[in-house]
């Protein structure tokens, strides 16, 4: 199968601390793949080391058959991975559009781009001269997936789009997520089960900076005993 | 409506602390009279201005790299004794440009350079000891050609034939409308030294481009060499042979020059040599630490230091001043100006504002650079994508850098920008404060409470606070003069000179005791 991003094996340091002791992920071009397991796992850390913000020690990162790893994060965005990480990271000193046209990487991205992020987030027009802070969670939330969008991204890494946020607003996003997945490659992390489930095709399930378990999330959805055994849900 | 009052309630604080200023001011007024008060301010904002020059850059690198650049006083100072040279002593400036011209041009074929390397394969430790050797080298070459180029040149610290005999000379000349007589010229260097700088350059280019393929992993990105750098490169080469040729010429050239000219001349000198400083400094110092930040601290104030001496042995250590520009020397007190109008005409030393007559240069002159440069840099912050990028820098680098943003360059642009600046200030300063290797020691604690009281890493803040201490420092000098008169005291209260920097720290104090993030700070 065609793979977009490849982690084989990878081991990652925050400080002295051996966070990821062995994590491998397959995410196939075209298809949403979810991280599973328990906080502190390593999901958000993972992310970290594809972007860079955490390079790994050992192992491989290969992205459109390209070893990132050891790279720049800047140098790794570039090649077309867009990030939103954990707890949007919305620029408090930068309008809303600001905060958009700052992750332009050609002139005129955002022009390009206009229609598809605000057909997904049609909010975000109406809201493009406020400054970053006076946005609620759920619409930081849909500016930061927006500004992942701006360049032409051939892969997403989203790290907990669901946190803190009202049922309504998670619909939303969701859905455009969904619509996204039929251009993009996405890795997610998501703590709600239930919002990865319908959101992934596939999943890795990451025990303790272990990557346990990988397959079809269908085949998860019936498994009753990994649910239990790792993700400690019903 | 509801969004002011909501405004007003959560900026509570910062606004009872403003009022409570505005209210200090207005009672300090009242015990002086109108020309007094006016001049003291003017005097007051003046040195803001210079105070402003040094914080813009500090408060910008703090709160784009977290870095506390301690050297930043010393930075300020070298750039005034930098800008006197270009101003007084041009002969001495154009008699060093052709080597140090030719050694930038060979330091400027780098890329050429990392470019070929990542052709070569060469034995792990060749490759690891070669550069080192290039490097020795390259400064053996360096010392060589310096010590055998002739350069006419003051003696640091004789008075008549050191930088101050040289400022007072000039200041005779411009007083009497004579022609300044020309020092006697040093004669033409050797034509192998400038090779030799050039080979330096090339040799301690190609030595750095080694080391830091070294400490790369990963492959190498193909560089390319732009038909930019081979412009540049070409202008470079071809201006240093070209002052080389007609050295004679433009020293006179020089020397006849009006001296607003050479001033403004001296001014964008200040202005680029701080821009290189910074930005080498950035590169060569402070990116290989950006792991162990506590280092900072010891790097920029041993930094700090290492520029004091340096500066010593080159000036020496006894003060002097900069004569005031051409512009700003029109008949003094007998001068016919009394406003600005009037002063476009005669260009006097001095007029007169609300019965007081003030310097032009020191009190209007200064003040007025202070305000463009705050216009300027608010621009760029507002209106750029490089200032967006700062703004967003400030809050998280990490997260700009995940979008694909070259971080590093803009960290070294800030720097280069923000030493840039200090040097610049200290060119300013120094027709009105006089040249001291301690100069830029005092400002840098003026400049530290200023960006405390204006909130660490606001630039606004920067100038707010800035404008604070260079006031209140001037009205308490004014009052040690007058005495403050009080109602349980027989004597008015005279606030001896050690409360004049005492009063700025306490000033801090109370508005941190107030307002613990600064008065535009951001609230953590």
């Amino acid at each position: 199968m065609d793979n977009l991003l490849e982690i084989r094996d990878i081991h990652t340091y925050i400080g002295q601390f051996h966070i990821l002791q062995g994590v491998s992920v397959e995410v196939p071009r075209g298809t949403i793949v979810a991280l599973l397991g328990r906080n502190g796992a390593g999901k958000t850390t993972t992310l970290k080391s594809v972007i860079g913000l955490t390079p790994p020690r050992q192992g491989q990162i290969v992205f459109d058959a390209r070893e990132i790893q050891g790279q720049r994060p800047f140098d790794i965005a570039a090649l077309g991975i867009g990030y939103v990480p954990e707890h949007r990271a919305i620029f408090r000193d930068l309008s809303v559009e600001e905060n958009l046209r700052i992750a332009e990487r050609k002139r005129g991205d955002l022009a390009r781009k206009s229609d598809l992020i605000f057909g997904l987030f049609p909010d975000l027009k109406r809201l493009i001269k406020l400054p970053g802070t006076h946005l609620s969670g759920g619409q930081q939330q849909m500016l930061a997936v927006a500004r992942a969008l701006v360049p032409d991204n051939k892969m997403l890494l989203i790290d907990e789009p669901s946190e803190g946020l009202a049922p309504v607003i998670i619909e939303q996003l969701m859905g455009a997520i969904r619509q996204l997945s039929a251009e993009t490659t996405v890795l997610l992390v998501e703590q709600n089960f239930i919002v990865a489930s319908h959101l992934a095709e596939r999943y890795v399930i990451i025990e303790e900076g272990h990557s346990v378990r990988s397959g079809m999330m269908a085949d998860l959805v019936r498994d009753q005993a990994t649910l239990h055994r790792y993700l400690g849900a019903a | 409506m509801q969004r002011l009052l909501t405004g007003l309630r959560k900026n509570r604080t910062v606004l009872i602390t403003m009022v409570v200023l505005l209210a200090l001011f207005l009672l300090a007024i009242q015990g002086l009279s109108t020309q007094d008060w006016v001049i003291t301010l003017l005097r007051g904002l003046s040195l803001s201005a210079i105070i402003f020059l040094v914080t813009a850059g500090f408060s910008l690198i703090f709160g784009l790299m977290d870095v506390m650049n301690f050297a930043h006083g010393t930075l300020f100072m070298i750039g005034a004794y930098v800008g006197w040279s270009a101003y007084v002593r041009p002969d001495t400036v154009l008699d060093l440009l052709p080597p140090v011209a030719l050694l930038a041009a060979g330091l400027l074929l780098q890329p050429l350079w990392n470019a070929l390397l990542g052709r070569v394969r060469l034995p792990d430790l060749v490759a690891r000891v070669w550069p080192w050797i290039g490097l020795l080298l390259a400064a053996a070459l360096v010392v060589g050609v310096l010590s055998s180029w002739p350069v006419s040149r003051w003696v640091p610290g004789n008075p008549t034939t050191g930088p101050g005999g040289d400022s007072v000379v000039m200041d005779q000349a411009l007083e009497t409308k004579q022609p300044r007589p020309e020092p006697a010229s040093a004669g033409r260097g050797p034509v192998w030294a400038l090779a030799g700088a050039l080979l330096a350059g090339t040799v301690g280019a190609a030595s750095l481009a080694g080391l830091a393929r070294r400490r790369q992993a990963g492959e190498l990105r193909a560089a390319r060499v732009s038909w930019r750098t081979w412009a540049v490169l070409g202008i470079v080469i071809l201006g240093g042979i070209a002052v080389y040729l007609a050295n004679d010429a433009l020293t006179a050239w020089f020397y006849r020059l009006d001296t607003t000219w050479t001033f403004m001349i001296a001014l964008v000198v200040g202005l680029l040599v701080g821009a290189v400083l910074g930005g080498v400094m950035e590169v060569t110092l402070i990116r290989p630490l950006h792991t162990r930040p506590i280092y900072y601290l010891m790097v920029t104030l041993g930094l700090g230091v290492v520029g004091i001496e340096l500066v010593q042995v080159l000036w020496g250590r006894t003060e002097f001043t900069a004569p005031k520009p051409a512009l700003f020397r029109g008949a003094g007190a007998a001068c016919p100006a009394t406003d600005l109008a009037s002063w476009l005409e005669y260009h006097c030393s001095t007029i007169s504002v609300l019965g007081g007559r003030v310097r032009v240069y020191n009190e209007v002159f200064i003040i007025l650079v202070g305000l463009v440069v705050f216009v300027a840099v608010t621009l760029l912050l507002q209106r750029t994508r490089l200032g967006m990028i700062i703004r967003a820098g400030v809050q998280d680098s990490q997260m700009v850098e995940a979008l694909g943003i070259n971080v590093r360059r803009v960290f070294t642009l800030v720097f280069a920008l923000g030493v840039a600046l200090a040097a610049f200030g200290g060119v300013v300063a120094g027709p009105s404060m006089g040249l001291s290797p301690a100069m830029g020691e005092s400002l840098l604690l003026l400049s530290l409470i200023a960006m405390a009281i204006g909130g660490l890493t606001s630039f606004p803040g920067a100038a707010v606070g800035s404008l604070l201490v260079g006031v209140l420092q001037q009205f308490i000098i004014k009052y040690g003069q007058v005495g403050i008169r009080l109602p349980f005291l027989a004597e008015p209260f005279k606030p001896t000179p050690p409360l004049v920097p005492a009063s700025t720290v306490l000033l801090m104090v109370v508005i941190l005791l107030v307002l613990p993030q600064g008065l535009l700070g951001r609230k953590e």
